[in-house]
């Protein structure tokens, strides 16, 4: 008789203190074999699944379509069936069984396996307030910090910020129906897009945000921009994420996040950019951004995108995003307002190049309790000034070696803005021909 | 009526070329063409004939800042050393050096009175250990037997058997003074005394000069010996421009019996002739050098930036003493390289050093290990001229506390000769010694003077630690082209690697030359960053888990090894991570590494980081135990400073 596993909502993103649980493929009571399906989870950005780690047999402590939060036991496989059965209590969901504490990045969350090492204030503190070092299982150390950040999620667990619950504020609204409830199809919501309004809703419901809109110009800009690129030619993401990313360093308020009373900063600068192509909408990963060179961006951009279409998409790709763009640029959008994530305290959005006044309107919605209008405002100026030096005017050198066969001026030298046009020699070779050679002046 | 002359018109015409060239000079100067100053050598041109000119191509010269007849007479590159005054890029040393600073072939000079007495003597050894039969000079005017390097050195060239000639160039003035208010006693008896052959010759009869320089030479040659000879002269000019306060009688009585003006006299259609024939090859340079540019500053200076490796590595601990890794690792290096020289202060075995760092060295290669006097600037020296002719000397100064006694080598002479000679020459000296407290050795024992040596351009200062083994520090050591000091700890030399290691922290380091520890909490982000070096590295390694009980401060200790060009990037990412920085240092802490390293991090930094320096008290350090603990950063002062400061 013996309990050979438990089974605990695991930690999957940093993000995510709830889970889903989306699929239960075996029912309480049955036989399973190690390495057997048991159950699926949902995270806001993809599933998992837990397979069993031994054989036995298997008890759910939980439900379909429940949200647990992590750490929270929901199944177990005990060595006899008989041992099922005496535990039929599931697990409620949205209610842990252990304190779990905020999900901030300044707590560790790793888990260590070595002893647990107190601060001095820890420990007085935890004595002044009877908690137990048991609390702090799975840590290397436990400093006065640790303690309060325990309190404070144990005082407001769910809806405390950075530990929202699955019965957060986006759930608890209380279902509006018409007075005659045939009069509108009711469909649930998927727990995608349940997910996308709680995420939502994190920042967005304070009413605190504002957005402001700025343009920048495009006038030559691929010049330059095409010629560091291998795939995404006449793009601006690359560009506008490897800028964006730098720029982030000098602001700091825009790569953080309101914390419920103070505000944090992310240490690195984790950029994530929306994608929707079938495939449901997400937000990509690229860590580091900061560090990345702009071939790197595009080749990182390309693997993503390649993996969100193959359905191969890793955790990584998808957690710890620090900053967000979102690339409405494809959508003939001349200017819109994008939505901050949760632990996110800005995001940039993007819209279309407009070809007739040659310009694309970049849009910043920020959190206003992290950061204010003004700064904001800089940070766009400085962004349109970065992605405005890519215009040709300023980088003369990268069209040296494009000539015009005919009177050999160089694209460089040349003044007008139509560029040249490359054509076939009547010696049948390739070359280009300016403006002023194939019209005439 | 003089008696007529009998003289080899070559000397004669390269003696006129000598003073011709150095007359322009003086013409240039006064109508401002010359940058900064000129010492000439007019009325003392045939010693320069005489020595440097009967020296053979392999053999060499180390001059002083009268050293442009020695140039001419040994280089004949007069061209060069017109564009050099003349500050142009093709000069001798690209117009960096000028007048008291050139290089050429086998020809150094320097303007530091004394100090090339024993870069002569290291660069004589070097010749000797080579075997190839060259023999050097070594110009000094009699103003600068007062310097105390030259005897320490002369008690070397005697003892070593070292062929070199100095050649003591006796105008009876040291700059403004007549000699009789500094000089006591009597020249050569100073050589003589240390058992050296002397010799005594002057510029008035220059056959008779010729004839007694060359037997020296072939003396020095031969014998394999030093030797000294004093050439009574006089120079006819001020010692610079314009500062002469000489009683001009006696001038007027010396431009009578210069040996030119006789010759002139005598022959005046020959001494016409060859005076025209100079002049104008004089003129048709300068006035070729005249439409040369100078030097663009990115030949001579190119900033080197610092890019620190992130691929941290887990370090794992080392069953071996610090010391026994250093001998190991020196033990390997003599044998298999063949320019490796050790010298240093009771280095020889079985004695092997103070610390015992070089035991068993002199057993395995006794040619090339100098246990020397107690003589630390004339050693360092000595070092500086084996470094400049292809050997890879590694210096054992007993004591930090006596790095001062070698700062002229150090600061003047290694730092400088790459640069003052235009990148002609490099300097690969190892200088490395030991400092710390915590051994009740006393005020002048235990001193660490690191802050004395990191500011020395082109100089790298390195400080060991308990956690990088040293033989991988002292690779990278041996494949530098310039001077590197490197600074042991007394009390890690018999502690074995990773000793100390604090529960829950990780130990890492970069994959830098010289590489950098990180030492971090396993799992959570640290909210202190601590910055150690050398000895403190360990201490405060041991210190971790104590500062986070008790100031709730879980720091991430930070150890450069490279200390004369810190780790900036790694430091200000992690203290603009944690916003708190502590540098400790086992030095007081005005104008030290701390203040240093914080300056650099607040430059980088974009964020507020709160800072603080831990250090040694602003007094020499007590031997009485009690003090010296107080004294010396020590636990209960660390965790006090640490609570007040945060
Ligand atoms: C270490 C040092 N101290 C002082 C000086 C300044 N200085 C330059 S030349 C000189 C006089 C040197 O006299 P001496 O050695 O007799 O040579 P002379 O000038 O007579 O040729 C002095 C004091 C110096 N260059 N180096």
């Amino acid at each position: 008789m013996a309990l050979l596993q438990q089974i605990p909502v695991p930690l999957l993103a940093v993000n995510d203190t709830t889970l889903t649980v989306v699929e239960i493929t075996r029912r309480s009571g049955e036989p399973v074999r190690k390495g057997d399906q048991l159950m699926v989870f949902e995270t806001s950005k993809t599933t998992y699944e837990v397979v069993a780690e031994a054989d036995g047999f298997v008890e759910f402590l939980c439900e379909v379509d429940g949200d647990y939060e992590v750490g929270a036991v929901v199944a177990r496989i005990f060595s006899e069936a008989a041992e099922v059965a005496t535990r039929q209590a599931p697990a409620q969901p949205g209610r842990s069984e252990q304190p779990v504490p905020p999900a901030s990045k300044d707590i560790a969350l790793a888990v260590w396996e070595g002893e647990t090492l107190f601060s001095q204030a820890a420990l007085q503190m935890m004595e002044a307030r009877a908690i137990a070092r048991g609390s702090f299982a799975g840590r290397d150390f436990v400093s006065a910090r640790d303690v309060e950040a325990l309190e404070a999620g144990l005082k407001k667990p769910a809806t405390s910020a950075g530990n929202p619950s699955g019965d957060g504020p986006a759930r608890r609204q209380r279902p509006v129906l018409p007075a005659d409830p045939s009069r509108v199809i009711i469909e649930k919501l998927t727990s995608g897009k349940r997910r996308e309004i709680e995420y939502l809703s994190e920042v967005q419901s304070t009413g605190l945000t504002s957005t402001l809109h700025t343009f920048f110009e495009t006038r030559g800009i691929f010049g330059h921009i095409n010629h560091s690129m291998q795939y995404l030619k006449n793009s601006l993401l690359p560009v506008i994420c490897y800028e964006t990313s730098r720029l982030l360093r000098k602001y700091p308020a825009l790569n953080g996040y309101f914390t419920g009373e103070a505000v944090a900063y992310y240490r690195e600068v984790n950029l994530g950019f929306a994608i929707d192509i079938d495939k449901g909408l997400k937000v990509l990963k690229l860590g580091a951004a900061d560090s990345l060179s702009l071939p790197e961006i595009e080749q990182e951009i390309m693997r993503l995108s390649n993996q969100y279409l193959d359905d191969k998409l890793d955790i990584g790709d998808l957690t710890d995003i620090t900053f967000t763009i979102t690339d409405l640029s494809g959508e003939g959008v001349s200017f819109f307002k994008p939505l901050v994530n949760k632990m996110n305290s800005a995001i940039l959005g993007v819209s279309s190049i407009d070809e007739q006044l040659k310009r694309c309107t970049l849009s910043v919605t920020f959190d206003h309790r992290v950061s204010e209008g003004k700064m904001v405002a800089r940070f766009l100026s400085d962004l349109k000034g970065r992605l405005e030096s890519y215009q040709s005017r300023f980088h003369p050198a990268v069209h040296k070696e494009i000539t015009c066969f005919k009177c050999f001026k160089s694209l460089q030298e040349d003044l007008g803005d139509t560029g040249f046009v490359q054509c076939i020699t009547p010696q049948g070779q390739e070359a280009y021909i300016c403006q002023s050679c194939l019209k005439g002046f | 009526m003089m008696q007529a002359i009998k003289i080899n018109h070559r000397i004669i015409k390269e003696a006129l070329r000598i003073r011709k060239v150095e007359e322009k000079f003086l013409q240039l100067f006064s109508q401002g063409k010359l940058n900064g100053t000129v010492h000439t050598c007019v009325g003392q041109e045939f010693s320069a004939v005489a020595f440097a000119g009967q020296l053979k191509k392999k053999d060499f010269i180390f001059s002083n800042h009268r050293c442009h007849g020695h140039y001419i007479a040994f280089t004949g590159d007069v061209r060069g050393l017109l564009a050099e005054l003349l500050g142009k890029a093709s000069g001798t040393s690209g117009g960096i050096g000028s007048s008291q600073h050139l290089c050429h072939h086998n020809f150094f000079s320097n303007g530091i009175q004394g100090g090339i007495v024993p870069v002569a003597a290291g660069y004589a050894l070097a010749g000797k250990l080579k075997n190839n039969g060259a023999i050097g000079i070594v110009f000094i005017g009699d103003g600068t037997l007062g310097e105390g390097v030259l005897y320490e050195t002369m008690n070397i060239l005697s003892k070593w058997e070292i062929p070199l000639l100095i050649v003591c160039e006796n105008n009876f003035y040291a700059q403004s003074t007549p000699q009789h208010i500094n000089l006591a006693g009597d020249i050569q008896a100073r050589a003589r005394a240390f058992g050296i052959r002397t010799f005594k010759g002057n510029t008035w009869e220059p056959e008779l000069l010729m004839e007694q320089s060359a037997e020296a030479i072939a003396f020095v040659r031969d014998q394999q010996k030093p030797c000294f000879f004093q050439v009574d002269t006089y120079r006819l000019n001020a010692h610079s421009k314009g500062d002469d306060d000489r009683d001009p009688e006696d001038v007027a009585l010396h431009r009578q019996k210069d040996y030119l003006h006789i010759f002139q006299q005598q022959s005046p259609s020959y001494y016409q002739m060859y005076e025209e024939a100079i002049n104008q090859e004089i003129d048709a340079m300068v006035e070729e050098i005249f439409k040369e540019s100078d030097l663009p500053i990115e030949k001579y200076f190119q900033p080197s930036t610092r890019t620190d490796d992130r691929e941290w590595k887990t370090l794992e601990p080392v069953n071996k003493r610090q010391v026994e890794l250093i001998n190991t690792f020196f033990q390997e290096k003599l044998v298999s390289d063949e320019r490796t020289v050790f010298l240093g202060e009771d280095i020889h075995s079985p004695y092997g050093g103070a610390f015992k760092v070089t035991k068993e060295l002199s057993f395995l290669r006794p040619e090339r290990v100098f246990t020397t006097p107690i003589s630390e600037a004339a050693v360092v020296g000595i070092s500086n001229g084996l470094a400049l002719n292809g050997f890879r000397p590694i210096t054992e100064i007993m004591f930090g506390d006596f790095m001062t006694l070698a700062m002229d080598q150090i600061i003047n002479h290694a730092s400088k000769f790459h640069h003052m000679f235009n990148r002609k020459v490099n300097c690969p000296v190892v200088i490395r010694t030991p400092m710390g407290g915590r051994r009740g050795y006393g005020p002048t024992h235990s001193q660490t003077l690191d802050k004395f040596l990191v500011g020395i351009d082109n100089v790298k200062t390195v400080a060991l630690n308990t956690f990088i083994d040293p033989a991988l520090i002292y690779r990278s050591v041996s494949s530098e082209e310039h001077p590197v000091i490197v600074i042991e700890n007394k009390t890690d030399y018999g502690k074995k690697l990773l000793h100390t290691r604090p529960r829950n922290f990780t130990c890492q380091a970069n994959g830098d030359p010289y590489p950098v520890v990180r030492i971090s909490p396993a799992v959570s982000a640290p909210t202190l960053t601590l910055v150690a070096y050398g000895g403190m590295a360990d201490m405060a390694a041991s210190l971790l888990e104590t500062i986070f009980s008790e100031t709730d401060l879980l720091a991430e200790l930070i150890i450069p090894s490279l200390i004369s060009d810190l780790p900036l990037d790694i430091l200000t990412e992690s203290a603009s991570r944690t916003g708190r920085l502590v540098v400790l240092e086992e030095g007081s802490p005005f104008g030290g590494i701390g203040g240093e390293l914080i300056a650099g991090v607040t430059e980088k930094a974009d964020v507020k980081i709160r800072v603080r320096r831990i250090a040694a008290l602003p007094v020499p350090i007590p031997s009485v135990k009690s003090l010296e603990h107080l004294v010396l950063p020590e636990k209960n002062r660390i965790i006090q400073e640490l609570k007040e400061s945060f």
